[in-house]
């Protein structure tokens, strides 16, 4: 098989976002970050697939230089490769310009039969960009995977639909998002780490790497903006706690819920 | 020159139309009313004449058929480009699609070709002053709206989230119905689908008595269906189980899932992430039974059981069964 890319991003976990009213920007500087899940899920089916079929896993996101140490992560997983695309025009994009600077980057690389990407992001949960890199590469989609396999040239893949799921086949090269949990991502590897770590050469690629120009990426080249943010207060509940044993619970619960049927 | 239209993209199953589709067309009707703007429906395929119909009597003023035998199901490669050539003729000011499957496998891709700004999942959809459509979009799992604007490119598009907005009917409304036939014989479907399974799972939008089932609810997760079955309810499901296979997928609430409307829910084992309680906060009675007094979930309840789920299900399904 030939190289098989994996875009993976990093988010902050959702409980230590800040929110800035002024810029309307999300302050992610003191939140903990970790890899997307649903994208480490498209990093082991990626591993399984080089340990079946050759080639190469190679790793790439578009962000801040922190991002780094997230992505020698993966490097320790198993990746061959990794490459973070990261450039101060590259700030407060939409999905619209990381879509083009992904896609330029993937075409950069060339010599892939399959793009791979988690369903959608844990923080912004769109699902929409595998479809626009798709678009800008030029190849086909498929969506909601929860397998890949390549059989005889071809990629077999496994996808969900409304109420159940589909089985696909196409030539690559073809952009395949996976859903979270479809397989088991594997602990990185302590050897690895350490190679990862110290031996490993990370490359940085930046709009002039890409040939990008600053008015076609980041906010400049984005498409929509975010007006403002608005806190969801949730609905006033009663919160009434029910007091007592397993028992006096059960019971009282199970006059609510017969109370409720009657309604 | 862009037209005063709102596009709705139809989704169908035969002749059975999504809901969100009809959802979508209603608050599209309402916001076209009060703009000026009129409403347009576009189905593809070659469905049966009821449906282009039922398009119109729920909010459509006009109905765009793209009437090729090849659009009948989904695809991905032909959606794109026929949508893409009538869109790039016809201007119209708005795209909505529903974020369903497909519907999300479409817009991602068809925004991209239009190179215009996309919007996913939106819950909230008005117009301002400047006749700018303002998207409502629920960010880290619920717990911020986005108020997101497409100021410069056309179509202004989004996907809409599934249970968010009222059907409206009309018997009586009229409306025109334009037939056109798209050029796609050269259009190759560069996926091919080999097979498809479909096991017909429930509805949760429409469930009036839901059980929600978490990580908290322990091994046994028959019990719950057992209990479902007991009181004449359905079953969900936290997005942790169903990545676990537990249950399947389609019985997800919360952000990525279903939001309930049920008249009561029962919350079984859960924490209450904001992914979670995005999905329950349009039921009438909220009940909730977590292991941990200082759970998230019971600011979200109406009535609280601190306690192991895993051992008051079973004696809640003892007393209704009235062994005890």
């Amino acid at each position: 098989m030939r190289n098989i890319i994996v875009c993976v991003k990093v988010v902050p976990k959702a409980e230590n976002v800040i929110f800035d009213p002024a810029t309307k920007r999300l302050d992610r500087s003191k939140a903990e970050n970790q890899i997307n899940d649903a994208d480490k899920t498209a990093i082991e089916i990626a591993l399984r697939l080089r340990e079946k079929n050759g080639g190469k896993v190679i790793l790439l996101s578009m962000g801040p230089p922190l991002f780094e140490n997230y992505l020698k992560l993966g490097v320790a997983m198993g990746a061959d490769d990794a490459i973070l695309l990261s450039d101060r025009n590259f700030g407060g994009a939409d999905t619209y310009p990381t879509a083009l600077v992904l896609s330029t980057a993937i075409t950069k690389i060339g010599d892939y039969d399959l793009i791979l990407a988690g369903e959608e992001s844990s923080d912004a949960a769109l699902g929409q960009l595998p479809g626009q890199i798709a678009e800008f590469l030029d190849i086909p989609q498929v969506l909601f995977a929860s397998s890949v396999k390549f059989e005889g040239g071809k990629l077999r893949v496994r996808r969900r639909i409304k109420g159940g799921h589909e089985t696909v086949e196409t030539s690559g090269p073809v952009m395949v998002s996976v859903e979270m949990g479809a397989v088991q991502p594997r602990f990185p590897n302590f050897e690895k780490m350490k190679w990862a770590v110290s031996g490993f050469h990370l490359k940085i690629w930046n709009s002039t790497e890409l040939n990008l120009r600053e008015e076609v990426t980041g906010l400049k080249g984005s498409l929509t903006l975010v007006k403002g943010l608005i806190e969801i207060t949730p609905s006033k509940r009663k919160r009434v706690f029910i007091d007592g044993n397993v028992e006096e619970k059960s019971s009282r619960l199970a006059e609510l819920l017969k109370e409720r049927s009657l309604e | 020159m862009i037209k005063k239209e709102l596009w709705v993209v139809v989704e169908r199953d035969g002749s059975e139309i999504e809901d969100v589709s009809l959802e979508i067309l209603g608050k599209s009707a309402v916001i076209a009313k009060s703009s000026g703007y009129s409403v347009t429906g576009i189905v593809l395929g070659t469905p049966e004449d009821g449906v282009v119909r039922d398009v119109i009597r729920y909010g459509a003023d006009r109905v765009i058929l793209l009437k090729h035998e090849r659009l009948n199901q989904y695809s991905n490669d032909l959606y794109v480009k026929v949508l893409y050539d009538l869109i790039s003729s016809e201007l119209p000011a708005a795209l909505l699609v529903g974020a369903t499957y497909y519907g999300r496998d479409l817009a991602g891709r068809l925004a991209a070709r239009l190179r215009t700004g996309l919007t996913a999942n939106a819950i909230n959809i008005k117009m301002d002053e400047k006749g700018l459509l303002v998207f409502g979009v629920p960010a880290y799992g619920g717990k911020i709206m986005a108020e997101i604007v497409c100021e410069t490119a056309r179509p202004q598009m989004s996907t809409v989230r599934p249970g968010t907005f009222s059907k409206v009917f009309d018997q009586g409304k009229k409306g025109k119905i334009v037939e056109v036939v798209p050029e796609i014989s050269k259009v190759q479907d560069r996926v091919k689908v080999i097979d498809r399974k479909i096991n017909k799972s429930k509805d949760l939008t429409k469930s009036e008595k839901t059980i929600v089932g978490g990580n908290g609810v322990g091994g046994d997760f028959s019990l719950v269906w057992k209990l479902a079955e007991l009181t004449h309810s359905d079953v969900g499901v936290t997005r942790p189980l169903a990545d676990k296979g537990i249950v399947p997928r389609e019985l997800q609430v919360g952000t990525t899932g279903y939001s309930l409307k049920s008249k009561v829910a029962l919350i079984l084992g859960v924490s209450g992430s904001e992914h979670f309680t995005s999905g329950i906060r349009d039921c009438g009675t909220v009940i909730s039974v977590d292991i941990d007094k200082g759970s998230e979930i019971f600011n979200h309840s109406d009535y609280c059981v601190v306690g192991d789920a895993s051992e008051i299900i079973p004696a809640v399904i003892k007393k209704l069964e009235g062994k005890i």
